[in-house]
């Protein structure tokens, strides 16, 4: 699955990928591409530019909030940390995910 | 909280645009570098090649921008940007539609005049605030007298009590008006308002000098140098703005003082004074109620506020009314703060209830004007229904189309506030300061009308107002039924209409227009018999001045034989500068009075020996039937050089004015309706010569006067009043009986005698103070002043109402026409004559003309009714024949100027081409 496309659906698992990533620690933007491009073993491709907008909608929604840091190699970069709102928000999506994963799941299993 | 946070992003986001922009770019470069640095580590690339793949991974840069751009939620933005095309729009309708611009702009203009001249005025009385450091806290006290209903000025000794003791009040001190004849630098002594004021006043003005110092404690010791602080305009006036001037020694009256500061421009606390010159009442005068009149002041102690030093003082009256009850029982200090001095401290309520009346009839009027722009700006959006129709069909939506009406309108009343703050700036300054001083004569340093920021603030709230009424209810008119309009097709008659509204608004408009100029006739009729009255001698030869005396206390001397001794000395001061100026070349003669003729003068009730003339009026008779006089304290020789005969009997003589000659000389006006015609020569009356009404008892302990002669009527009533008035002369000696105004008939110019008298009386002795100089003739011009102003105003309102019906007649008509233009093609087609044509087309106009005419000939004939049973009484208003017939022409220029509006649209109705009236039927 490739984030290459820009469906709602699409756009909400990008949103759903950041969120998971930015929970396990604050995260400039390359890092977290970095990062998921890892986590999935190379399987989720994350287009690196559209990460931006993403991050940006997310911060306006309240849900990570940002401000400038420095790198283990002394860069300075813009980090992303989720909020409160944010971790709610990560358990409903994850929560609805799985259902709708499940769902998903056992309806390709019966046909 | 999540929607705080939202906010302030989204905030954050639209005041730093360019931020954002940068930091946008700060990340894209970083990750950029970062991908191109891990890519060259981990497959071992060149840096260009890491750096070309990691921009291919990146995608389109500029594409993410827009994104985030548009993802800033600018939508907000977008809407302001609507709105500053709105306003463009707007603005460049005021120069497509000039017609629209200059009247609707003129009215709101009007409006907006009106409201911010009114609103200052208000304000001015309503909150007015000291333009002094920290001036809300600088507080006036006084005593006030429950049983008189009036202040206790008299309270020196309130004032060292409440000296010592009080505690939220700090700085506690007073001054006393003192008038000298301050003698400048040119020698010639002129009257220079002085307060005599604690050195605690220049604490509590917390203002420094200019020059020098101000006035200290050490100078209100008895035993001190006399000293004086000059404002700065006696500075400039009087001694050229001499900057050596501190040290230098003036002479005050009869005594000299020494110059030992100036303070700057514009300083005139406490009051609208000067100069000033140490308080220093003498030991003696603070026994309780006794000394003299004093106005106290202070300033909050930090930290105190209004109601502490309230209960404070109220505390200390207490304990003064339990300590002295026969001087304090009915003594209630009060503190309020200092701008009360002036207007009175108006309540809460009142205040509340003023502004609620200002804003009402401001409103009112912009309700009244606005409504009427708003009926030429829906003429106009009535013929851009196409274009409206079109816009709602592109998507706009309901409000959109309103908002862009609202925006036109904004501008339209943008440049209206505009010019009605530059006339109301204007006015402010030319009628403003003018108005009050001739209302109040003596105007405190506080009042300074002039456009105030608040003003300008409540300008622009009228502004928004009036766009929203212009433009927002012709929109939502117009925008009615938008959908029903599209399928109706957009070519030919539309369907908005004017209603009943409308209708009314016209026909309430001529009314105005054809009623105004009554009253403008009214006033003019005011005007020219103020101006033309005949007082009866020539008034215009006549040189008229106030004379009075510095009171100069001679130390040791008891209160009553120091009052007559001054008395005798201002008598004989007043008897040489008589002989003076009579002897001046030029003089014909002069002369005293208490008051000039046609200025306002107390009524007295005079009691004649019988009660048959009382009778005969048809009053209930009685031992105190009385009638009212008017009563002048002349000098004998007044009737001869005013040049008034006497009709009978004989004039005064210097004997008359011996104590028990008690005589009298009546004027026509009294013969007429006192004695009802019957000679007075001979008469006894009884005259209570005080003001409070007295009767039984007290009025057979009165002296009779016996009437010796007969005058012809002299201006014995004031001004504004229209008879003569009734009018009985006593005689009296100028100065020691009574505060004359003097008056020298001369032969030239009374005006160019000004200087002389006012040498004459200087080098006859300092302490003469000489004020009010002018033409007899004169002593109406604050009258005619006011009138004329009235005058004017309602000349400005007759003509805007003028141009607003005009306007809105010939919008309306405009709009019919262009209605109707199919159904007039079709039938001139059809072969309908002009006249018929015409005829449709007028009778619209024609009728609400007609019955504004008729409604405003009615509220004419109600006013002058209404006028002639209250005000005008004595005085028919019927309006005499030709101005009846001023009226009707008026009536009938109305009538045709209306006509000529409706000319344009219906030589446009007439040169419709049927074709093109049947073309526009597509």
């Amino acid at each position: 699955m490739t984030l290459r496309s820009q469906s709602d659906a699409l756009r909400g698992s990008l949103d759903l990928l950041v969120l998971k990533t930015l929970s396990l620690q604050p995260m400039h933007g390359w890092g977290i591409a970095q990062r998921v491009q890892q986590i999935s073993d190379g399987a989720l491709e994350v287009n690196q530019g559209s990460l931006y907008p993403a991050l940006q909608r997310l911060e306006q929604g309240g849900l990570i909030t940002s401000a400038w840091g420095t790198t283990d190699n002394n860069r300075r970069a813009r980090y992303y940390a989720i909020s409160a709102a944010g971790r709610r928000a990560l358990g409903a999506e994850l929560e609805s995910w799985r259902r709708f994963a499940a769902g998903l799941e056992a309806v390709l299993r019966t046909t | 909280m999540r929607w705080i946070h939202a906010a302030r992003a989204r905030l954050r986001l639209l005041f730093a645009r360019r931020a954002a922009e940068a930091r946008m770019d700060e990340e894209f470069r970083f990750h950029l570098d970062m991908e191109a640095e891990r890519l060259a580590r981990a497959e071992g690339l060149a840096p260009a090649e890491a750096r070309r793949r990691a921009v291919v991974a990146f995608g389109l840069a500029e594409r993410h921008r827009d994104a985030m751009r548009d993802g800033r939620g600018l939508a907000w933005l977008d809407r302001l940007g609507g709105l500053a095309l709105d306003l463009r729009l707007g603005g460049r309708m005021l120069v497509k539609y000039p017609g629209l611009t200059i009247v609707g702009g003129l009215a709101m203009a009007f409006a907006i005049w009106v409201g911010a001249v009114l609103f200052e005025m208000v304000m001015l009385f309503v909150s007015p605030t000291l333009p002094l450091p920290q001036g809300d806290r600088i507080v006036h006290l006084r005593n006030w007298d429950v049983q008189a209903n009036r202040a206790e000025s008299r309270a020196l000794h309130d004032l060292v009590a409440w000296r010592q003791a009080m505690r939220s009040v700090t700085d506690l001190g007073a001054w006393q008006d003192v008038a000298r004849n301050l003698r400048g630098s040119d020698g010639e002594p002129r009257p220079v308002r002085i307060a005599a004021i604690t050195a605690s006043g220049f604490r509590v003005a917390a203002t420094p000098p200019l020059l020098g110092r101000a006035i200290v404690p050490a100078d209100e010791d008895l035993g001190a140098p006399p000293v004086v602080v000059l404002g700065h305009d006696a500075w400039r006036a009087r001694f050229g703005a001499d900057s050596a001037i501190v040290g230098r020694t003036v002479q005050l009256g009869d005594a000299y003082a020494t110059v030992v500061g100036v303070m700057p421009d514009g300083f005139r606390f406490p009051f609208a004074h000067d100069a000033w010159t140490p308080f220093r009442p003498t030991a003696r005068d603070d026994a309780p109620r006794r000394g003299p009149g004093i106005t106290m002041f202070g300033r909050l102690a930090p930290g105190a506020t209004l109601d502490d030093a309230r209960a404070e003082l109220a505390r200390l009256g207490q304990r003064a009314a339990t300590e002295l009850p026969d001087t304090h029982r009915h003594l209630r200090p009060q503190v309020m703060p200092y701008a009360q001095l002036f207007g009175g401290g108006s309540s809460m309520a009142e205040t509340l209830g003023i502004m609620g009346l200002l804003q009402a009839f401001v409103l009112m009027l912009l309700v009244l004007v606005c409504g009427n722009v708003a009926l030429l700006m829906f003429a106009r959006a009535a013929t851009r229904e196409g274009e409206i129709v079109v816009r709602s069909a592109l998507g706009a939506s309901r409000r959109r189309i309103v908002a862009q009406l609202f925006a036109e309108a904004l501008v339209l009343g943008g440049v209206a506030a505009a010019v009605g703050l530059a006339a109301a700036r204007a006015a402010l300054r030319q009628v403003g300061l003018p108005f009050l001083e001739a209302t109040y004569r003596n105007v405190p340093f506080w009042i300074d009308p002039r456009l105030s920021p608040a003003t300008v603030l409540y300008a622009c709230a009228l502004t928004v107002l009036a766009a929203a009424i212009t433009g927002v209810m012709p929109g939502l008119k117009i925008t009615r039924d938008l959908g029903s309009r599209l399928r109706g097709g957009t070519a030919g008659g539309g369907t908005a209409r004017f209603g009943g509204v409308w209708t009314a608004v016209i026909v309430a408009q001529v009314a105005v227009t054809v009623a105004f100029p009554a009253i403008t006739l009214l006033e003019v009729r005011e005007l020219r018999r103020i101006q033309t009255y005949d007082v009866g001698f020539a008034a215009d030869r006549y040189l008229t001045v106030q004379l009075r005396r510095e009171a100069v206390p001679e130390a040791g001397a008891d209160g009553d034989t120091l009052i007559a001794a001054d008395r005798a000395r201002f008598g004989t001061l007043a008897e040489a500068l008589r002989q003076r100026v009579a002897a001046e070349p030029g003089v014909v003669g002069v002369t005293f009075a208490d008051r000039l003729p046609r200025t306002k003068r107390g009524d007295h009730r005079v009691f004649l020996d019988d009660s048959t003339s009382i009778a005969a009026a048809g009053v209930r008779l009685g031992r105190d039937a009385y009638r009212y006089t008017k009563i002048a304290r002349v000098d004998p020789s007044y009737f001869d050089v005013l040049g008034a005969p006497i009709l009978a009997g004989r004039g005064f003589q210097p004997a008359d004015l011996a104590p028990g000659a008690r005589v009298a000389i009546v004027d026509q006006g009294f013969v007429d309706q006192v004695l009802l015609g019957r000679d007075p020569i001979g008469r006894q009356l009884r005259i209570n010569l005080g003001t409070t009404p007295i009767a039984g008892a007290q009025v057979d302990s009165l002296p009779f006067y016996q009437i010796v002669g007969l005058v012809k009527d002299l201006g014995m009533d004031e001004a504004e009043e229209p008879d003569p008035g009734i009018g009985l002369y006593l005689p009296a000696a100028a100065g020691s009986a009574f505060t004359p105004h003097m008056l020298v008939h001369t032969r030239g110019d009374p005006m160019a005698f000004a200087s002389r008298v006012r040498a004459i009386a200087g080098a006859l002795d300092p302490t003469l103070e000489l004020s009010e100089f002018q033409r007899m003739d004169r002593v109406a011009d604050d009258l005619v002043w006011t009138w004329e102003m009235f005058m004017r105003a309602t000349l400005v309102m007759t003509g805007v109402a003028l141009l607003l019906s005009l306007s809105g007649i010939y919008a309306v008509l405009s709009f019919t026409v262009a209605r109707r233009t199919r159904e007039i093609g079709v039938r001139v087609a059809l072969g309908a004559n002009r006249r018929t044509v015409i005829a449709a087309v007028f009778r619209r106009p024609l009728t609400q003309v007609g019955i504004g005419i008729a409604v405003g000939a009615a509220l004419i004939y109600l006013g002058a009714d209404v006028l002639s049973r209250t005000e005008f009484r004595n005085a028919p208003i019927a309006l005499s024949p030709g101005q009846v017939a001023l009226l009707v022409v008026y009536a009938a220029f109305m009538l045709g100027v209306c006509l000529l509006a409706c000319v344009v649209p219906t030589r446009r109705a007439l040169g419709i081409q049927p074709t093109e009236a049947l073309r526009d039927q597509s």
